[in-house]
């Protein structure tokens, strides 16, 4: 397995001298195009200029394929390990002499023993529940209150903003002993209440978002529902509503995917095995022993199916979505 | 001109009651679910409460129990927890490095991409924010079979033995490692958007000038996009002093790994200590309040804002 070092230690090698002399070479033809831009330079300055912008051109493109291909084998390669791990007997999962990416029989039954063992469906549905039961009030109910921010009247409007914005500051982890204290006290352990009930207000992240998105819809719009003699609450479900599809669709999607991840609040409150998330039945089950492995890479490239399925389906709000966030928002 | 405050009319004002009411729903929420838990954990954090031993109210004896700064003086000297509170908070120090490795990665990544001629870049951007979408769990179960001691792939690539989950600093590196593979992608996506923002004649003008490529990016983009580096060395900053997963299923809660919030878990959850670990979580509170504070003066001076 050296040999993989060796490789390695030289591809890096060459990317570094290939990065320090097209900087080099760059910074060089750079002042001399700058002098000939001013008072004109030589014939051999002339003929570095052109070698060295070229050897920058395709040194250049080399490097930046390089780099790219490098991150992306990189950020798949945990994946397709895992599935390639999946797919082994636990012999070759523990084999330390002969590491093999492509095992010799492929062992798909450990799918289907992931998916029983650890009651996957059950695991499903709880899950399943939660998104159910948070992702639409959410929703609404955040979107509600960012219309209350965008397109109504209020005085010190910065002011309430800024103090449900402080909210976010807030580690959940701070928060955790009272609230775990009350759900106990209120009988909510191993109940979906505990993560349910905070959503119900709506989320101050998602309204944030939808206050950037709704500004940019005219008030004239809103305005001409006022003289036809809308109320707010019409305004907001007849004009409002149908225009926020794409920033709703977004965090949906996010929402989705956050829930679906969610392990520290689930492993809380969930500790029964009829109401654990999909999440905390895979942690059980990689709490098996080093026998069980390959079952526990199925599993886990079972939770992550759904996952890339949305992820690629809603591919264009990943983007979209996550560059209002990102720049609107600072800190 | 003089600016004349005309006090709002009679519908305005109810317009502006019917908006309160709204928002009062979510001021409910945060009362509920984040105000009133946070002067608790505060009040907790003075008491020596254990929830386990229970016997009358919370508050019919915090007469009895109220021990003032005790707590926030066993976790720095007690010699049972403060060994247990200083290496969690030494260990989410050191874990902090995978934010700036993170985003030095991600920029370097967004810089090749948001150039106009390169082919794929839409295939790549994909490809590369992956692991941002997939779950914590699952990849801190195969992220640890990789790093595993015995069968571990990096050990057999490296022609190793190193102790990647046991020892107190490889494990952190380890982890190190692993988030900066997880962050690349967020810092790619988000700095691309602020790049392709960016007024194309700046680098038209910096061209004519004789700037190279690196020289540009250095002067324009980076200036440029701050505010965007900025909020993603903060929130990264904060997500990852509220670190809990990494410790419990990667390192299986060894030593070498433990986190402030892991602390908080093993002391208030299981153990009940709940004033031991609401001192730890106010001050996480309180460091997490200080961050934000701080980004919001210093963004101030020195963000570019265009």
């Amino acid at each position: 397995m050296n040999a993989a070092v060796i490789v390695l230690l030289v591809l890096l090698a060459a990317l570094a001298v290939s990065v320090a002399a097209g900087y080099a070479f760059s910074s060089r033809s750079a002042r001399l195009r700058a002098m000939d831009v001013r008072g004109g330079i030589g014939a051999r300055q002339k003929a570095f200029v052109r070698f060295s912008s070229a050897y920058c051109r395709i040194g250049g493109r080399v490097l930046a394929y390089g780099i790219l291909f490098l991150t992306c084998a990189a950020s798949l390669f945990p994946f397709l390990w895992m599935i390639s791990s999946s797919l082994k007997t636990p012999a070759e999962v523990s084999n330390t002499m002969r590491l093999v990416f492509f095992p010799a029989s492929p062992q798909w039954s450990n799918y289907a023993r992931a998916w029983t063992t650890i009651d996957m469906v059950g695991g499903f549905l709880n899950t399943m529940i939660i998104e159910a039961a948070t992702i639409p009030v959410c929703v609404i109910v955040s979107s509600l209150e960012a219309f209350a921010f965008s397109k109504m009247y209020m005085r010190h409007k910065t002011v309430h903003l800024l103090i449900l914005l402080s909210g976010l500051m807030v580690p959940y982890a701070s928060v955790v002993l009272p609230l775990y204290r009350a759900y106990y006290k209120l009988g909510f352990i191993n109940t979906f209440w505990p993560l349910i009930l905070p959503t119900m207000f709506g989320s101050v992240s998602q309204m944030f978002f939808y206050i950037q998105y709704q500004k940019g819809i005219p008030d004239a719009m809103f305005e001409s529902g006022k003289i036809d003699g809308a109320g707010y609450l019409q305004q907001f479900v007849h004009i409002m509503l149908p225009m926020m599809g794409p920033a709703i669709a977004a965090q949906v999607v996010f929402m989705f995917i956050g829930n679906w991840n969610d392990f520290f609040a689930p492993s809380l409150y969930l500790t029964n095995e009829n109401v654990k998330t999909l999440q905390l039945k895979l942690k059980s089950l990689s709490d098996g022993n080093r026998m069980d492995l390959p079952y526990v890479f199925a599993g886990a490239a079972i939770t992550c199916v759904p996952l890339f399925a949305i992820y690629f389906a809603f591919q264009r709000y990943f983007v979209g979505g996550l560059a209002i966030t990102g720049t609107g928002v600072k800190g | 001109m003089e600016k004349v405050k005309i006090r709002p009319g009679r519908l305005k004002r109810k317009e502006g009651r019917i908006a309160l009411a709204i928002i009062s729903v979510k001021y409910v929420g945060e009362i509920v679910f984040v105000f009133v838990p946070v002067l608790f954990s505060i009040l907790y954090s003075f008491t020596d409460y254990n929830a386990a031993r229970e016997t009358a109210p919370f508050f019919s004896r915090i007469g009895d129990i109220w021990i003032g700064f005790g707590n926030y003086k066993n976790l720095f000297t007690h010699f049972m927890y403060s060994e247990y509170f200083l290496r969690s908070v030494c260990n989410n120090l050191f874990m902090l490095l995978s934010v700036p490795l993170g985003i030095a990665a991600g920029l370097l990544v967004a810089a090749i991409l948001s150039q106009p001629d390169i082919r794929f870049a839409g295939v790549f951007r994909m490809l590369i924010y992956m692991p941002v979408v997939a779950g914590a769990v699952a990849m801190n179960i195969i992220w640890r079979y990789m790093f595993d001691n015995q069968y571990g792939l990096i050990n057999s690539l490296l022609g190793t033995q190193w102790m990647w989950l046991t020892d107190d600093w490889l494990v952190k590196t380890a982890i190190v490692i692993k988030n900066v593979w997880g962050g690349v992608g967020r810092t790619m996506i988000l700095c691309l958007a602020a790049m392709l923002a960016v007024d194309g004649n700046y680098y038209e003008a910096a061209k004519l000038d004789g700037a190279g490529a690196t020289r540009r990016f250095f002067a324009i983009t980076l200036p440029i996009i701050t505010p965007t580096v900025f909020y993603l060395l903060i929130t990264g900053v904060i997500g990852n002093l509220q670190m809990y997963t990494d410790s419990l299923i990667f390192a299986s809660g060894d030593p070498g790994a433990q986190t402030v919030v892991y602390f908080i878990w093993t002391f208030g959850i299981r153990r009940s200590m709940y004033g031991l670990a609401a001192a730890a979580s106010t001050l996480l509170t309180i460091t997490i309040m200080i961050i934000t504070v701080v980004q919001f003066r210093i963004s101030d001076r020195w963000v570019f804002e265009g």
